[in-house]
């Protein structure tokens, strides 16, 4: 197996660490997350370096690197604790290219470059979490108009991105799930923001939806092709996922590891006892198993495709042995990772998020458990 | 308008260790383009692109180059092409600036030569005034600040007490200061780009050496002094220039 990056990706990550040791940015990310602030300054920064164009089709003005580059970024980003989990929609256009009507693409790529937030997607509601079946939004023809009605939560991003994909059964069929494209500013919409334990640097709220007058235009894919639609973006979203949590659990590793060496007490440095040196061993091991999951799974999206349950593999994985890691991490830097402001806070609260956020870590092991046995099935 | 942007490639700092006996261990060092030489990258591809023309590097010694790693960088910064003249990257100052004026000529002139403060490595600031004496050329360093006007650049150059303004009419040769940009990262369309950009060599001679290295030792490892001044802005600035008299 040859691990080597070429000469452009290795460039690209140099020039992504450059770009991270120009400045603090620590500072500006802890006010982002103190404040619930979208950290578009630095996604702008990124962008200005191509980041929005490495997984963009070359059609579209992208560059079509590939996962694996895009991998790599992230693993350098995470390696300086910047939070990479607000970055998804940018290596997301797939989406909206597949499903989204012409002037949809165009709306969504008009952001391409800018740093700013585009879209989400919005499922989850009071009654229905992993059980989406239970959805309760519905959309409604009257009058040559579609009418959407219902209560979304815990909706990522949704307080500052101009466009939401919603979502909703048919009231006059309500076994037909269908998806609409929503213009956030348009009247009946009402946002709610809610606090957050972690992923503070991106919003999360109740979106109230109340008679909100769309056309056919406005639907997103298909008729009754909801679900078919989610399947394929969750694995992606999934595999960004445990990248976000393995790549961020870099940076708490190397924090404790040059604390244990400069850190004396009993006349030597802690990392010389071996109460921590278990711990430095346990999380050598689990970073280095999630890098190679990672990528050999972001190979197989880049060659022969990535499956459902390597996605649910990657995500319930990384972000348990990253979580592992930081907690371990916390334990050698003792003191000072819990009294002040320690960055290594925010990455344990965030990487708590993870285990709920984009899919559970229940469901997490169903498809994984689905897709291993599959192979034995007769 | 044709830039000639000079670079060198030198060992990485962070990456050169020390040896007991003060000797440097330069085997683990990765090459890296000369942090100030970007400077001049940088500067040259603003000339340019407010001008209109094109920008060339032009390094002396090849083996930091053989890499095409190093050479798709410092291409991706903002060179249209890059020229490599064979010989010695330690050659002294003389040596080298013999070669890059010999390569100036071979390549058929140019309109302005820009060089960064000094080599990331050697830093002996003396490779510019040499190269624009060779040349024949109007020379000026300290360049803090250049703007093209026709067929002169006006030059600032920071002085202990003010800015110098210098109308120099072009051809011209001129070294500038780490501070005069801050040189722009690369994105990924230049770095994938800079892969198509031409490099070709160009013999040039060298004279023989004019300066010879006696000794290169790191300096010697001095525990820190742990002096501390407190009290009053007055007492503590008494206290300092106290302390700076006994060194």
């Amino acid at each position: 197996m040859d691990f080597r990056l070429s000469d452009e990706q290795e460039l690209l990550v140099e020039n992504v660490r450059d770009l991270m040791a120009r400045e603090n940015w620590e500072a500006y990310f802890a006010e982002c997350d103190r404040t619930h602030t979208y950290p578009e300054r630095w996604v702008k920064d990124l962008c200005d370096l191509g980041f929005d164009l490495i997984m963009l089709p070359e059609e579209h003005g992208g560059l079509d690197l590939g996962l694996v580059t895009l991998t790599a970024v992230y693993e350098e980003l995470g390696r300086w604790g910047a939070p990479t989990y607000v970055l998804y929609q940018l290596p997301c256009f797939d989406t909206i290219l597949r499903e989204g009507t012409p002037h949809q693409v165009e709306t969504v790529l008009s952001y391409v470059g800018t740093g700013k937030q585009i879209w989400n997607s919005a499922c989850t509601e009071p009654g229905a979490g992993s059980d989406v079946g239970s959805l309760q939004t519905t959309y409604t023809r009257r009058d040559g108009k579609v009418y959407l009605n219902g209560h979304k939560t815990f909706i990522t991003s949704s307080a500052h991105v101009p466009y939401l994909v919603v979502m909703a059964r048919n009231a006059d069929d309500p076994e037909v799930f269908t998806e609409w494209f929503l213009d956030m500013s348009l009247p009946g919409v009402r946002i709610e923001p809610l606090d957050k334990l972690g992923l503070r640097m991106d919003s999360c709220s109740d979106v109230y939806l109340e008679d909100v007058e769309l056309t056919e235009d406005d639907m997103f894919g298909t008729e009754g092709n909801g679900f078919r639609r989610g399947v394929k973006d969750f694995d992606f979203e999934r595999f960004l996922v445990g990248l976000s949590d393995y790549a961020v659990a870099l940076s708490a590793f190397e924090d404790a590891a040059r604390y244990a060496n400069a850190r004396v007490q009993f006349g030597k440095p802690i990392g010389r006892f071996q109460l921590n040196q278990l711990k430095f061993c346990e999380m050598a091991i689990k970073l280095d198993a999630m890098k190679n999951m990672l990528y050999e799974a972001a190979w197989h999206y880049d060659n022969d495709g990535m499956t459902s349950a390597q996605a649910a593999m990657c995500k319930y994985y990384c972000v348990n042995a990253a979580f592992a890691v930081v907690d371990d991490a916390m334990q050698v830097m003792g003191g000072i990772s819990v009294a002040g402001d320690h960055r290594i806070q925010r990455i344990w609260r965030d990487l708590r998020v993870d285990r709920i956020s984009g899919g559970t870590d229940e469901m997490m092991i169903l498809t994984v458990a689905k897709g291993v046995l599959r192979a034995y099935a007769n | 308008m044709r830039i000639v942007a000079c670079v060198k490639a030198a060992p990485e700092d962070s990456d050169i260790a020390v040896k007991p006996d003060r000797t440097l261990d330069l085997s683990r060092a990765q090459w890296k383009v000369g942090s100030y030489d970007l400077n001049a990258v940088e500067a040259a591809r603003q000339v340019a692109d407010q001008v209109g023309g094109e920008v060339i590097g032009l390094s002396v010694g090849s083996e930091g180059w053989s890499g095409s790693k190093l050479r798709k960088d410092v291409l991706s910064r903002g060179l249209d092409s890059l020229v490599v003249v064979p010989g010695d990257p330690d050659a002294d100052s003389f040596q080298t600036a013999s070669a890059l004026a010999a390569a100036v000529g071979e390549l058929g002139g140019c309109d302005l030569v820009l060089l960064g403060a000094g080599s990331s490595d050697r830093y002996a600031q003396q490779v510019g005034n040499q190269l624009g004496a060779l040349l024949g050329r109007p020379t000026l360093n300290q360049v803090d600040a250049i703007t093209v006007d026709g067929d002169h650049v006006r030059v600032e150059r920071l002085l202990e007490d003010g800015v110098q303004v210098v109308d120099v009419p072009l051809p011209a040769v001129l070294s500038l200061t780490s501070g005069i940009n801050t040189p722009r990262i690369a994105g990924m369309k230049d770095i994938l780009a800079a892969g198509k950009k031409p490099v070709s060599e160009v013999a040039a001679a060298m004279p023989g050496a004019s300066a010879r290295v006696a000794s290169l030792l790191a300096p010697e490892q001095v525990d820190r002094g742990r002096v501390v001044v407190e009290g009053d802005p007055a007492e503590t600035a008494q206290q300092l220039a106290q302390f700076l008299t006994t060194l």
